[in-house]
């Protein structure tokens, strides 16, 4: 099942689509955005060089810094009085990425949502279970409209709270789970303390899984434990939120709705195009983004990309699962996250430089975040109380600026490992499991 | 002189922590008077009285292990029933508020260490001296 036929085009039809979009989008921003147009002003460039679908590498990129600079609605090319909704990711002082949706930029979001869905096998008669987070972050939302595009009875139960997502999986009789996939094992290892043939008390059919870097093992894993397709959902809150590209039945690759986005996969260090099948940097161009369109935004996630049609008949480019970050960017259960975000959170809590180190590590399928910090003269105490404190003063501060469950450590001084004088900042142990 | 200085050392709670620092002190010649652990789930404080404060503060710092001087200060227990209450009821009855005590027993003193706030230990000394409790000078 296919949710819109131009899923199918010729790549000729796809590609002159793609065009004529990204020369009304470059034209926009242009005369709408002043970033823009001082910086095509300053590379002397104007929006009728764009003659070709090559000639995006002439365009400026665009990074998660500039949104930071332009917080919070700096880059947005209409009035607020045409902005309809705002999501947000966590920022590194404190101030979140900000991106907004027009009433049609909503729409679009619900169309290719209304494609992943279809590529899950749902219909109407569909009950989808929604575990990503409601809220600021684009998941839980995302999801949600998409399903009741499709016409699926949606049912948004939100992140957290095993116990009460398993039971509402099994009574409502859930037959489609969109869930990050260390979450969605978790349940499945909940739900086998019933018993062997636990599988019995659910319907699922499918899992829609996404929002974290999974390996093909974790996938597997999550297509066993619940007897269920995997379907992996590609996305980013910079270019709309979940429903960038979505694997189906056929392929483990992900079909990129290219009539409104633009892959280009670049070397992250020269800025060049790499060749075809090679993996670089993923650069998305928006194509049809109304209230924030963006050119040639750097996503740092690495994969690749190939135009060889797929088994299921669908004929835009297909990319493969995220195999790694071009930056130091983690992703704490579906979290995005910068080292520089957890230091400025804790020198900020405290009011004094901490020594500290992130360690990143698995509690079975589930990400966990372990932050040591040594214990200087400035927060030694002679009161077991107000150390404690001191902890739970970071802890919350991640927690609320950067949303993420972090458990911290008080350490002795110099016991951080260090290299060539300087502080191993990060380990990440998920790497080596 | 009643002040006496204390060192709180931070342990982390795994074997081997209490050790180091005990080494430490043992192989520069300092004598622990009295020694205190207190814990939560994953740290602790090592409350420590030495004859030198000052050699043990160099020492532990020279090692990077972190640490806070304290005032305390020690009444000699008096063998008698109520001895302890005593002490407690003099400072609570004028409002100052111990934040901990704990028994010090060692081949030539028993006492009881009392911690209070630092801007009231004066007055603390001053009432318990008034009420002929013995407050002394080292343990």
């Amino acid at each position: 099942m296919v949710w819109n036929k131009i899923e199918t085009s010729r790549r000729e039809d796809i590609e002159a689509l793609q065009l004529k979009r990204l020369q009304d989008t470059v034209e926009r921003v242009y005369s709408l955005t002043p970033f823009y147009t001082e910086k095509f002003n300053e590379m002397n460039l104007k929006p009728e060089d764009i003659k070709t679908l090559d000639d995006v590498k002439k365009l400026p990129f665009t990074t998660k810094k500039d949104l930071r600079a332009h917080y919070p609605f700096g880059l947005f090319t209409v009035p607020m009085s045409e902005v309809v909704r705002v999501h947000s990711s966590s920022g590194t002082t404190g101030k979140p990425t900000v991106v907004g949706y027009t009433k049609s930029d909503m729409d679009v979001w619900d169309e290719v949502m209304c494609r992943v869905f279809t590529m899950a096998g749902a219909t109407s008669e569909d009950i989808i279970h929604n575990g990503y987070g409601y809220g600021l972050f684009t998941g839980g939302l995302g999801f949600h409209n998409g399903a009741e595009k499709v016409g699926a009875t949606i049912i948004p139960a939100s992140g957290g709270m095993t116990d009460r997502q398993l039971m509402l999986m099994k009574d409502f009789g859930a037959t489609i789970l969109a869930a990050t996939p260390t979450f969605s094992l978790h349940m499945a290892e909940v739900a086998k303390k019933a018993g062997a043939n636990y599988l019995k008390d659910y319907k699922l059919k499918a899992g829609i899984f996404g929002a974290e870097p999974t390996s093909a093992g974790l996938k597997k894993e999550v297509s066993e434990a619940w007897g269920i397709d995997y379907h992996e959902v590609y996305g980013l809150s910079e270019i709309i939120g979940p429903g960038v590209a979505c694997s189906c039945k056929e392929s483990e690759l992900l079909h990129v709705f290219e009539d409104h986005f633009l892959f280009e996969i670049i070397d992250s260090k020269t800025g060049e195009a790499v060749p075809e099948g090679e993996r670089g940097e993923l650069v998305i161009t928006s194509l049809t983004k109304q209230a924030l369109p963006l050119l040639r935004y750097r996503t740092g996630d690495i994969t690749s990309i190939t135009k060889e049609p797929c088994k299921c008949g669908r004929t835009m480019l297909r990319m493969e699962s995220i195999v790694g970050r071009a930056d130091d960017m983690l992703i704490i259960s579906g979290v995005n996250v910068y080292p520089s975000q957890i230091e400025h959170v804790i020198a900020n809590t405290e009011g004094v430089t901490l020594n500290y180190q992130i360690i990143v590590d698995k509690k079975g399928h589930l990400d966990k975040l372990e932050i040591h910090v040594e214990v200087s003269d400035d927060i030694m105490s002679d009161s077991l109380g107000e150390m404690a404190i001191i902890k739970r003063n970071i802890q919350s501060a991640l927690l609320n600026n950067l949303y993420i469950n972090a458990n911290v450590t008080l350490v002795q001084p110099r016991s951080i490992a260090r290299s060539e004088g300087k502080a191993v900042r990060i380990i990440d142990k998920r790497k080596d499991k | 002189m009643s002040r006496i200085k204390q060192l709180s050392i931070f342990v982390e709670n795994k074997p081997g922590q209490i050790t180091d620092v005990t080494t430490l002190l043992s192989k520069n010649g300092l004598s622990i008077k009295s020694i205190n652990l207190v814990d939560s789930s994953d740290f602790g404080l090592l409350r420590v009285i030495v004859d030198d404060v000052q050699k043990a503060k160099e020492v532990l710092d020279d090692n990077g292990i972190s640490l806070k001087i304290t005032d305390v200060f020690a009444v000699s227990i008096d063998d008698h029933v109520g001895s302890f209450n005593e002490v407690v009821l003099a400072l609570s009855t004028n409002n100052i508020n111990v934040e901990y005590t704990y028994t010090v027993s060692n081949s030539h003193n028993a006492s009881f260490i009392f911690k209070v706030n630092s801007g009231k230990f004066n007055e603390a000394i001053a009432i318990l001296q008034e009420k002929n409790i013995k407050v002394i000078n080292e343990v």
